[in-house]
């Protein structure tokens, strides 16, 4: 793409006296542009000014009083530590994961591969709906179907189901740019050699699509790690360590929700809420930098491809 | 998006494959029958995805299905009894004012900064800081909601109440709804749209980005041909073309604001009321059936009453998601994901 910048009359500003010298207007017009080009980027300072001072001060509240405590023992009154809730975290979105990307990834394929334009457009609109539908709507959908019409209550598995419902769209949704977008010479070349279309799809499309379908699992992942709303009423609560699919269980968002509000003689609990909240601004922040790694890897593999 | 076209191919015989669509999906020539039956076999498959959204919806609707939707649920009225004394009044209205009353300003303020982000990625600034705010950008995307709205109530409330409401107090407060009583410890309305506004900016933001930047190149060089200024083409040029795909975003972004449930509860103050100045304590529909699901469960009447209400808030958010998807041209899923190229 063309970037509008270095071309036009600012390529010859560098001579702004004399072109001053030629026209007053142009040189209004130079300096109206140069005044928007720092206005804008204000606006960074004003987006970026919160988002620092969140992670300072969570920082600040959370890091000097993490010990070992903090990940091994689990939470009793106002003490302990977080070990319910990372326990608890890991199965969540280890299961929903896993629900997320079988649903997710053969609806994408199928979508790409096999189904009819009309039927693949339908598809590729519900999956945008689904992502956009919010959190605690599919919270009360999970508590309906799978606490209550089970009859399970509040179960790891039934908040692992809900995170799903949420997740899976962007894993859909991915999967199936990543196999639309393989290359036609590619999938022509292959055709024409006389491969049947799951030979195409296994030995050709897939390791092309893998680092996108992994970008849109990373992000399933972020996004399932930081929903509260689907978990509170399908996996409930429980600070002991945990005992089964069929049983309640903690998780790092709602230690936050349920301990921010706590009164200063309850403070453990506020910090365990901080540093609940600083583990997860790392997670969040490592799977972006994998995200990122992982679309620059694949950008550099698309060119390789000559696409 | 950076989808590639294919590029044509010289007509150089009839057996040369037909240019294979970009998006469209693809059959081989060969087998066209059973690949056209294979093809609708697969559609259940590929229609995973509203099944699920038609699941949801349809479970939302068989549990509400006791409501008793009679003029005053779409009142401005709303009373709960627990002890079933007097008549509990279920209006939903109220809550679309205060959902409204604190997602308007967020967005339009989100929108703003929006858009003097996406000019300035896009237009002024050289490739790698660009690429570094753009991770930024989707980094800010990523925190949990939770994590804002802790921040929000132990860090930024006290300052509210302190500072920064009797501030624009002073400079605004002739203005209607800017005036009269400040709330005590911070929290309220002004505290959820602020709060909201750095919500809601990573999704405009990325698509207003895709927007300016698939403003065909022909025309920006053209202005840029024609002498006009950097600005100058963002204004006459960029903005009028991409001008569909900005209020997709806008409405991509509203539908991100209306939808939030756990952080504006956080901050918000929970205060069932359409709150006299933008200082006070109030609600929103998300928020409200959100805090308010677990003292339901004793109550039939109340548990379908909000069922009722997360109907309303699913009905909104599918309205404002499908003119946003409309309008941008879709996928914005992916253009928010990054869509594997960052």
């Amino acid at each position: 793409m063309i970037r509008d910048r270095g071309a036009g009359p600012t390529a010859l500003a560098a001579d702004g006296a004399e072109l001053a010298a030629v026209s007053p207007r142009l040189r209004h017009r130079l300096r109206l542009d140069g005044i928007v080009r720092w206005a804008l980027l204000g606006a960074f300072a004003a987006v970026f000014f919160p988002l620092f001072d969140m992670i300072y001060w969570v920082s600040v509240r959370a890091v000097p009083k993490f010990t070992l405590a903090t990940f091994t023992e689990y939470q009793v009154g106002n003490a302990g530590g977080l070990a319910a809730m990372i326990e608890g975290t890991f199965v969540l979105i280890g299961l929903a994961t896993a629900f997320a990307t079988s649903i997710g990834l053969i609806a994408g394929i199928y979508t790409a591969e096999y189904a009819p334009p009309a039927v693949a457009r339908i598809g590729r609109l519900a999956g945008n709906v689904l992502a956009g539908i919010p959190a605690i709507v599919i919270g009360y959908f999970g508590y309906f179907l799978f606490a209550l019409y089970t009859g399970w209550g509040y179960t790891t598995l039934g908040g692992a189901l809900t995170l799903s419902v949420l997740m899976v769209p962007f894993v859909y949704r991915t999967a199936d740019l990543a196999f639309s977008s393989v290359p036609a010479s590619q999938r022509e070349a292959a055709l024409a050699l006389g491969a049947r279309r799951h030979q195409y799809l296994r030995r050709l499309a897939w390791p092309i699509a893998l680092p996108t379908v992994l970008t849109g699992v990373f992000l399933a992942m972020a996004i399932g790690l930081g929903e509260t709303a689907p978990l509170v009423y399908t996996a409930g609560w429980s600070n002991t360590p945990w005992t089964g699919l069929f049983s309640p269980t903690s998780f790092l968002t709602g230690a936050i929700w349920l301990f921010y509000e706590q009164p200063p003689t309850l403070g453990a609990l506020l910090t365990l809420a901080f540093q609940a909240a600083f583990l997860l601004i790392v997670i969040v922040v490592a799977l972006n930098l994998g995200l990122q790694w992982l679309a620059d890897r694949y950008r550099r593999r698309l060119r390789g491809l000559g696409a | 998006m950076d989808r590639r076209e294919p590029i044509p191919r010289p007509a150089d015989g009839a057996s040369t494959p037909t240019p294979v669509p970009a998006l469209p999906n693809r059959r081989a020539a060969n087998g066209e029958g059973r690949s056209r039956l294979r093809g609708w076999l697969a559609s259940p498959v590929a229609l995973l995805p509203l099944g699920l959204v038609a699941l949801v919806a349809a479970v939302l609707l068989w549990e509400s299905r006791l409501a008793n939707l009679g003029p005053s649920f779409w009142g401005l009225n709303y009373f709960f009894d627990p002890s079933g004394g007097a008549p509990s009044v279920f209006g939903v209205s109220l809550f679309l004012v205060d959902s409204a009353i604190v997602a308007g300003p967020a967005l339009a303020l989100a929108s703003g900064l929006s858009l003097a982000i996406a000019i300035s990625t896009v237009v002024y600034l050289p490739p790698a800081p660009s690429r570094l705010l753009t991770l930024l950008t989707n980094l800010l995307a990523g925190i949990p909601s939770v994590v804002y709205g802790i921040w929000g109530y132990v860090v930024l409330a006290p300052y509210f109440g302190t500072t920064a409401q009797p501030t624009l107090r002073g400079f605004l407060g002739w203005l209607p709804g800017f005036g009269g009583p400040l709330s005590a410890g911070g929290v309220g309305s002004l505290l959820a749209i602020f709060i909201l506004t750095i919500m809601v900016i990573p999704i405009t933001a990325a698509v207003m980005r895709e927007s300016l930047r698939n403003v065909p190149n022909d025309l920006v060089e053209a202005g840029l041909a024609l002498g006009a200024t950097p600005w100058e083409v963002v204004r006459r040029v960029r903005l009028r073309a991409a001008r569909r795909g900005l209020w997709g975003a806008v409405f991509l972004g509203l539908g991100r604001a209306i939808g939030e449930s756990v952080a504006v509860a956080m901050v918000i103050g929970a205060s069932i009321q359409i709150p006299p100045n933008l200082y006070t304590p109030s609600t929103t529909l998300a928020s409200f059936i959100f805090y308010q699901l677990d003292s339901a469960f004793f109550y039939p009447n109340l548990l379908t009453a909000l069922t009722e209400f997360a109907l309303v808030l699913l009905a909104v958010a599918l309205v404002v998601n499908l003119l946003g998807q409309r309008a941008s041209g879709a996928d914005a899923t992916v253009i928010v994901t990054g869509g594997g190229r960052g």
